[in-house]
Parts: C-alpha cells; sequence; structure tokens
C-alpha cells in the first residue's frame, strides 16, 4: 500500500452511504480533443468533483495531437461541460476542478510524448501525493489502442510511479470486430497490462436500469422461483432506435448492428438477465456468472434460420420523410451492412434448456426504445376458455431500460360484469414516477468504479471472446450469402423474415 | 431534484369529512381530474410510506406544504398533516394533491395530502384520525415540525404506530435536551428516530471521512492534536454539537477538562495517553455549523462552507503539499434534509453514539 493509497479502517466511514472514495491518481485520458472526451468523461469528471465523490490529490491529463496548451484544454473543456454537464457549471467549483486539468500534446504513435507524459505525472505525483496511482482512458479510435498500449510500456509507464500505485487501463468498446482482431487487441494490450488492470467499457451497463436487472431478480424474493424454463416460455432482448447513422456513415459501414450492438449490449443485458444469483457482489463473481452464461449458449448452426439482417430503405419516422441507408453520409451505394439483426439463441443449461432467446436491433424503427419481455407460459388449465372467455394472454413481465425506464407486468383480470371474461391489464412501475431524481450518467459510475477498483460493470475477456466465438461464425455465413441481407422501410418495425424468425417457433416479437 | 420533473399545481383546501373511505374516493377524483387524458388503466398509485407530520398553528402547514412539494417526488407516500388549531371546532379535514410531471416521460403524478386540524382538547380524536387514515403496509414516519415534544398528546398516541421519528434538535431551546428525548424514545420504547440536524451534517461528515480515507492521513489521526469546530448564533448550534459528539465517538475520545467559554465550550479528550484538544465555538453574526479545522503533528485539514454560494471549500496542509477543492453542499431546507433522512437508514447507531458522546461532554 503507498503513501497515498486508502485504508479500509476509517472510523469516520461507519455508517457512511459510501464506504470510501477514490484513492489520490491522475486519470490520463488519450483522444483528449474528442468527442466522447468533451460529451461525456470530462463533464462525468466534473460532476463527481462535484459531488464530493473524488479525492484530494486527483488530476486529469489529457492528451492528443491537437497542439494544445494547458488553458486551451481548461477553456475547450470548460465549453464542454457547460454545454454537456448534468449539474450546471458553477465558476468557483469548476476553477478548483480545472487547476487539476493537464494537458500533453503528442502523436500517439511518438515516444517523446510519452516522456513527456511520465515526467508530467511525476512531477502530479510529488505536488499531490497521489502515490503514483493512474487511470489511462482509451478516448480514442481502436486502432490507437495497441500504439498506445506499447508506447506507455516502453515508457515505463505501467508499473506506478515512484511509489508503485495501482495502474488501470479503461478500454471504450468496440473490442475487435470478429474474434480474430478482438485476440489479436487483446493480446497487444496483455503485452503491456495485465487482465485484471483492463476495464473494457461499455456504457450501457453503466445504467441505472440495467443494474436494476439485478435488483430485481435478486433483491425480491417472488421472481427468481419463476425465472426458469418450467415458467419461461420466451425472453425477448430488443433495442430499437428511431436514429440513422447520425453522420457516423464510415464508421457504421465498418460495423454494422451485430458489432456495434449484439456483440456487447445486448449479449451483455442477456446475460444479466440469464445468469445464475451470486452470494456476494465481491471480485469476480457477477462476471463469472455472465461468462458461465455465454459458455451455455449454444452455438448458432443454422445461421439462415436463426438469424436475421437488415437493412432500412427510405420511409418516414415520427411524421418525417427519411433517406435510406445507402443514401447516407459516408455509406456505400451498394452497401450491403446491416442496420437491422435479429438472432433466435437457446442457453443448454439446467435453467434455460429449450426455451428460445429472441434478440433484435435496428435503426430507424418506429420508436426508441430499449426492453426485455419475458413471456410466461400460460396456466396449465385454461378454466376460463371453457367458460366462454378468448384465449387468455400469457403473462409478460417487461423491463424497460429506456426510455421511460420501469417495469410492467400483464396479467388477466374479471371484466366487471355477469360473464367471466377475462382482459389483460398492465401494472407499470416507472421510474420517473417514482424517484423523481436524476440518476447518475453512466459514464459518472463507470469511472467512479474504475478508480475504485470495482471491475463489475466492465467486461472481462472471457465475456468478449465468447461473444466473438459465437457471432464471427454468423459474420461470415453473412459474408458467404447465407440469411441474405432483407430491406426494411424506415419507421416500420423491420423485415417480414424478422416475424417468421418468431413466428415459426410460434411466438411474435413483443409489440414495444 | 431533477431538472425535468416540475410542479404543475398545488391542489388544496377541499374541506371534507374525516372518513377513510370518503378521503380514498375523494384521491382518487383528484387524480383523475388532475390527470384528465394521461389518466389511464395502467396507472399505479405507488405509496411507500406514510409521512405523519405533527406541529401546531399556519406555520406547520407552510413547512408540511413545502415538504410535500418535494419529498413524494422521491418518496411516494402520504403526507397527513395534524396540527393543533385553535380554530377548528371538533376535527376537520382537508386533502390535497402536489402533482407533477415525472421525469423525462410526460407522466402525471399526484402526492396525497391529508391536513386534520383538531381544537385544543381533541388530541386523541385527532391522532385516532390519524391512524384511521395511515395506509397500511408501509412505514409511518412521524416528523416533529415544530418542537421536539415526544411527550405531547398526539405524539404519544402515535408513537405505537411509528417505525421512525424525525426531530429536528436545531429547533429545540436547549439541543441537549432534545438529545435527551429522543434517546428516551429509542431506549426505553425501541422506536428508531432521526434527528434533522444530525443530517444536515451528512454532507460535513462525507467530506470529514474522506480526508482521511488516505493510508497516510489515517496514520495521523493518533497523532491528533486539535478538532475546531465554529458554528452557532451565540452559543454552539446542535449540528456543531453534534458534529463534536461525532469526533468524540467515533475516535473513541473520553472527555476530559470541559471549560465553558463566552461562545461555546472546549475540552480535552483522551484515549488514555494522549489528549487532543477540542473547541466548540460560535460566531454572533452566522447560524450553523461553518467551519472545521482539524489538526494533527504533520498535517492541518480545513473545511469552510461558503455562505454566498453554499459550497465547501477544503484545504489540505502537509509538509510537502497543499491540495485544494471546491465542492457543492447540497441544500439543507427541511424538505431537502427529509428527503435524504428518508434515504439514510444504516447510521443510526452512530448518530445515538454522537448524541450520547455529546451529553456526556456537556455533563
Amino acid at each position: 500500500m503507498t503513501s497515498g493509497a486508502t485504508g479500509s479502517s476509517n472510523p469516520f466511514r461507519t455508517g457512511q452511504r459510501l464506504s470510501r472514495t477514490p484513492d489520490p491518481c491522475a486519470v490520463v485520458v488519450f483522444g483528449a480533443t474528442g468527442d466522447l472526451t468533451a460529451r461525456k468523461l470530462i463533464p462525468a469528471l466534473y460532476n463527481l468533483a462535484r459531488g464530493r465523490l473524488l479525492p484530494a490529490g486527483l488530476s486529469i491529463v489529457g492528451f492528443a495531437r491537437r497542439d494544445w496548451t494547458d488553458e486551451q484544454f481548461r477553456a475547450a473543456m470548460k465549453e464542454a461541460v457547460a454545454k454537456f454537464s448534468r449539474e450546471p457549471l458553477q465558476e468557483d467549483i469548476w476553477d478548483a476542478f480545472a487547476h487539476e486539468l493537464h494537458y500533453v500534446s503528442s502523436d500517439f504513435a511518438a515516444a517523446d510524448g510519452y516522456g513527456r507524459l511520465r515526467d508530467r505525472l511525476l512531477k502530479q505525483d510529488q505536488q499531490h501525493g497521489a502515490g503514483g496511482n493512474r487511470l489511462f482512458y482509451l478516448a480514442t479510435p481502436p486502432t490507437a489502442y495497441a500504439a498506445i498500449a506499447q508506447r506507455l510500456g516502453e515508457a515505463g509507464l505501467v508499473k506506478g510511479g515512484t511509489d508503485g500505485g495501482w495502474i488501470r487501463l479503461v478500454v471504450e468498446k468496440p473490442f475487435g470486430r470478429d474474434l480474430a482482431t478482438a485476440r489479436e487487441l487483446n493480446q497487444n494490450l496483455g503485452l503491456v497490462f495485465r487482465e485484471r488492470q483492463i476495464y473494457r467499457i461499455d456504457h450501457n451497463l453503466g445504467k441505472e436500469t440495467v443494474q436494476n436487472i439485478l435488483v430485481f431478480r435478486f433483491g425480491n424474493g417472488i421472481f427468481e422461483p419463476i425465472w426458469n424454463r418450467r415458467y419461461v416460455d420466451n425472453v425477448q432482448v430488443s433495442v430499437a432506435e428511431t436514429v440513422g447513422v447520425e453522420g457516423r456513415g464510415g464508421y457504421y459501414e465498418e460495423a454494422g448492428a451485430l458489432r456495434d450492438m449484439v456483440q456487447n449490449h445486448l449479449l451483455q443485458v442477456l446475460s444479466l438477465v440469464t445468469m445464475e444469483p451470486v452470494a456476494s457482489f465481491r471480485g469476480d463473481a457477477v462476471r463469472d456468472e455472465k461468462a458461465k452464461v455465454f459458455q451455455a449458449i449454444v452455438p448458432i448452426a443454422d445461421v439462415a434460420r436463426q438469424t436475421v439482417r437488415a437493412q432500412y430503405a427510405a420511409g418516414a419516422i415520427l411524421g418525417q420523410d427519411v433517406p435510406g441507408y445507402r443514401q447516407e453520409e459516408g455509406v456505400a451505394k451498394d452497401s450491403v451492412t446491416e442496420t437491422y439483426a435479429a438472432l433466435k439463441l437457446q442457453i443448454e443449461n439446467w435453467r434455460w434448456a429449450d426455451v428460445p432467446f429472441y434478440l433484435r436491433v435496428g435503426k430507424r424503427l418506429p420508436k426508441r426504445a430499449t426492453e426485455i419481455a419475458i413471456t410466461f407460459k400460460t396456466a396449465p388449465l385454461q378454466l376460463f376458455r371453457q367458460m366462454g372467455s378468448e384465449n387468455p394472454t400469457p403473462n409478460l413481465l417487461v423491463l424497460r431500460i429506456q426510455p421511460d425506464e420501469g417495469i410492467s407486468l400483464r396479467f388477466g383480470a374479471k371484466v366487471p360484469g355477469t360473464r367471466s371474461d377475462v382482459r389483460p391489464v398492465n401494472m407499470d412501475f416507472r421510474y420517473g414516477s417514482s424517484f423523481g431524481v436524476e440518476a447518475p450518467e453512466a459514464y459518472e459510475r463507470l469511472l467512479l468504479d474504475a478508480m475504485l477498483g470495482d471491475s463489475t460493470l466492465f467486461t472481462r475477456w472471457d465475456g468478449v471472446e465468447l461473444a466473438w466465438e459465437l457471432l464471427t461464425p454468423v459474420l461470415d455465413a453473412w459474408r458467404s450469402g447465407a440469411s441474405p441481407l432483407q430491406s426494411y422501410d424506415a419507421g416500420s418495425w423491420g423485415p417480414d423474415a424478422a416475424r417468421a424468425l418468431t413466428e415459426r417457433d410460434g411466438h411474435e416479437w413483443h409489440r414495444m | 431534484m431533477a431538472q425535468d420533473v416540475t410542479a404543475l399545481e398545488k391542489i388544496t383546501g377541499k374541506e371534507i369529512a374525516v372518513d377513510p373511505a370518503g378521503i380514498e374516493d375523494a384521491f382518487l377524483r383528484i387524480w383523475r381530474e388532475t390527470a384528465g387524458d394521461a389518466y389511464d388503466a395502467s396507472t399505479v398509485r405507488l405509496r411507500v410510506l406514510n409521512l405523519v407530520a405533527v406541529g401546531s398553528g399556519p406555520a406547520a402547514g407552510d413547512s408540511f406544504d413545502r415538504v410535500m412539494a418535494v419529498v413524494p417526488q422521491r418518496h411516494p407516500c402520504r403526507g397527513i398533516l395534524a396540527v393543533a388549531d385553535t380554530a377548528a371546532s371538533g376535527v376537520e379535514a382537508s386533502i390535497g394533491a402536489h402533482c407533477w410531471n415525472a421525469a423525462g416521460t410526460g407522466r402525471h403524478v399526484c402526492s396525497e395530502e391529508v391536513s386534520l386540524r383538531g381544537a385544543p382538547g381533541q388530541a386523541r380524536a385527532l391522532a385516532s384520525a390519524v391512524l384511521a387514515l395511515l395506509v397500511p403496509e408501509v412505514p409511518v414516519e412521524i416528523w416533529l415540525i415544530d418542537n421536539v415534544d415526544l411527550d405531547g398528546a398526539v405524539v404519544a398516541e402515535l408513537l405505537a404506530s411509528a417505525d421512525r421519528v424525525l426531530l429536528d434538535s436545531a429547533r429545540s431551546a436547549n439541543p441537549a435536551d432534545a438529545y435527551r428525548a429522543a434517546l428516551a424514545v429509542s431506549d426505553e420504547r425501541g422506536i428508531a428516530f432521526c434527528d434533522l440536524a444530525w443530517q444536515r451534517l451528512a454532507g460535513w461528515r462525507a467530506l470529514i471521512a474522506q480526508l482521511f480515507d488516505r493510508t497516510d492521513a489515517m496514520a495521523e489521526l493518533p497523532r491528533l492534536q486539535s478538532i475546531e469546530i465554529v458554528g452557532g448564533d451565540g452559543r454552539p448550534s446542535s449540528d456543531a454539537l453534534l458534529l463534536a459528539g461525532w469526533f468524540a465517538s467515533r475516535l473513541r475520545l473520553q472527555p476530559a477538562d470541559v471549560s465553558a467559554r463566552v461562545d461555546g465550550f472546549g475540552a480535552t479528550l483522551y484515549d488514555g495517553t494522549r489528549g487532543t484538544r477540542l473547541a466548540v465555538t460560535s460566531d454572533v453574526q452566522r447560524a450553523p455549523l461553518r467551519e472545521v479545522r482539524i489538526r494533527t503533528e504533520r498535517a492541518s485539514f480545513f473545511i469552510q462552507l461558503h455562505e454566498d454560494s453554499g459550497h465547501m471549500h477544503v484545504r489540505e496542509e502537509w509538509p510537502d503539499r497543499q491540495t485544494r477543492r471546491t465542492v457543492a453542499m447540497e441544500p439543507i431546507d427541511d424538505a431537502a434534509v427529509i428527503l435524504d433522512a428518508l434515504d439514510d437508514r444504516d447510521g443510526a447507531s452512530v448518530e445515538i453514539d454522537s448524541m450520547r458522546a455529546i451529553l456526556a461532554l456537556s455533563t
């Protein structure tokens, strides 16, 4: 333990909501002049500082190519906080925060820049007693990851400071574009960093409502007993977006819906919905259970029957005409990149055998929504059908991740009258109606966790690898023509083939 | 409170008979009338607690109203005000609600508020009306608006149903009396309490704890030389006293050499071998807690409340470094503090220890 590290027996912590604050450290942001830094990272750090969640002795060093001074960096970040922060910019708090903002101008591949970074960090250590604790954040294109890691290693920046503090690396998705590139990236990072030092961030996992999946499942006694193949008929995870590629055509052409969302976000959410209970949230408990789910997912043998890929054509969203994908800026006129993907998966374990899991994600769909829909089996005896009522609608539990976050449960109720008519009704819990408090930004939670060394909400390598092992054959098959690219009108719920994916099993997509 | 949670309206003044079933129906009508088209069959009334406010006079009604404009947005609840009113004949009731658009959803949500006024001598009837109106199966929090009178007739009747009492020792002429009363309720009747003066200290306690998260700062605790707390208007405020008690109890120090001063008191706190000087002083011009200074052999720590901005300035001085930062301090009006108290149920034993420690100091 270094002189700057935190202890565990602080007598003043008893009875406090937080068990500790992070160690003093330096946060080094690579890609400091980019969009992510301005929109998310610096506003998140400012809000954490404002809310008394950061320690004294924390400094932030921006690292990027642009030839900026400390003052220019501070001015740009002040503008960013004023524009994007959840809490308003307040001058005196900003002034104290900005005092610890620094900037190093360098190409990511240039060794001398890392020498200057090292000197700056050593100076910060001396001034703040930060003990050599460092959080490196790669807010750069993935193509720069390997070079940055290599240069950090060469510059001796991953050994901790003079006092031997902790070193952590935060990496933004995408983690590769298939199994081979993910392994290559991991090997490159692994040459310099150990796995326990690498924090692969998926900001969706920092959202309150995603975290609430675990609270809902394991903080209540009534759901877990029915959370299995005996009672669950099918599970659907859907991410619908109304937007198109929003000027990111170049990136999206290389990614597509499967890489952009399914490989990380949808599979992560699926693992939270299906994992076994943990005994505690210590260490790797949650990530261990998630990995077991990935291991139990049956490889997709019949890509043509189990997957659908499609691309949006021109249409209308919310009353506005919108162009087709191939008319978007930066998109090839003959592009075969999918903007919609749907899959049927099976999890072969004791809990979920034979329960189909349907995943879908799409751009330019009629509304923006992320939901998990769990359809339960109908009652064993259709008692009220014998009394003239229609076929019962199965119970449906919907966990809404965004927007209008909440949970609803559909069940049958008797329609008032002399007949025994049963009508489905919804019982609805809405976060917005119940907790009129603004949730912290996902990046605030995740940055704080990374500084505290809590990797629960970050993706471990085995999770990444297993996800790519599942999806790379799909990408290969799609490339070779299996499951031909479908088209759907912008503003529709996707192609007919997606409907067929569920109807083939006697199911239908949950109406969002 | 979230910026997109906006109070739309206060619906007030509907006089109604003290009839629980009638009041339930009236609430349902209010929801439907105010929600208009937004009301649909999927709406659920969520009530996670009963907040029963006990007070006297019109000022109590105003306090209750301010709190109910805020608290239900985070803790959906039924609010019941029981107030002694010389103008009342028997027990009179009115119902009201605050309605707002829920964060981001455009949903219309309303609180439920019942105001009960009882003429002097009607304490038992007033309490019985409160009991009849409690939402079952959810906690009952009793908030003493005016003063800490746990022996008052209405409160005495309600205590049997209470899960916790919210009191404010800062409103007491002698905070020590409030501590003793609260501890007696806890010790003798097993009812939890939360002193809002203690809750106002949450930000201070968090910052002080943060100062000692570092190992090098922790190592300084056995070498603590002095703690100076400044707060109060002519005499130490309740929050300043509670903070002194917190230091003594958390550090397991025993008081000795207590000496009164014109503006407060001083004492030496011992752990058997060493002494730490404690001074709690007030400032005629400023009322609440405003400064804490902690000195050890090697380091000094300063936390100061900047009155204009409401922000806290934190400074650490070490032989080889000095750090400064400025952080936000949340508002500490009644609504904010009650919100905080409803969120925080983990620190009760620390609060009790702090009260006992300051009582030991003051005796």
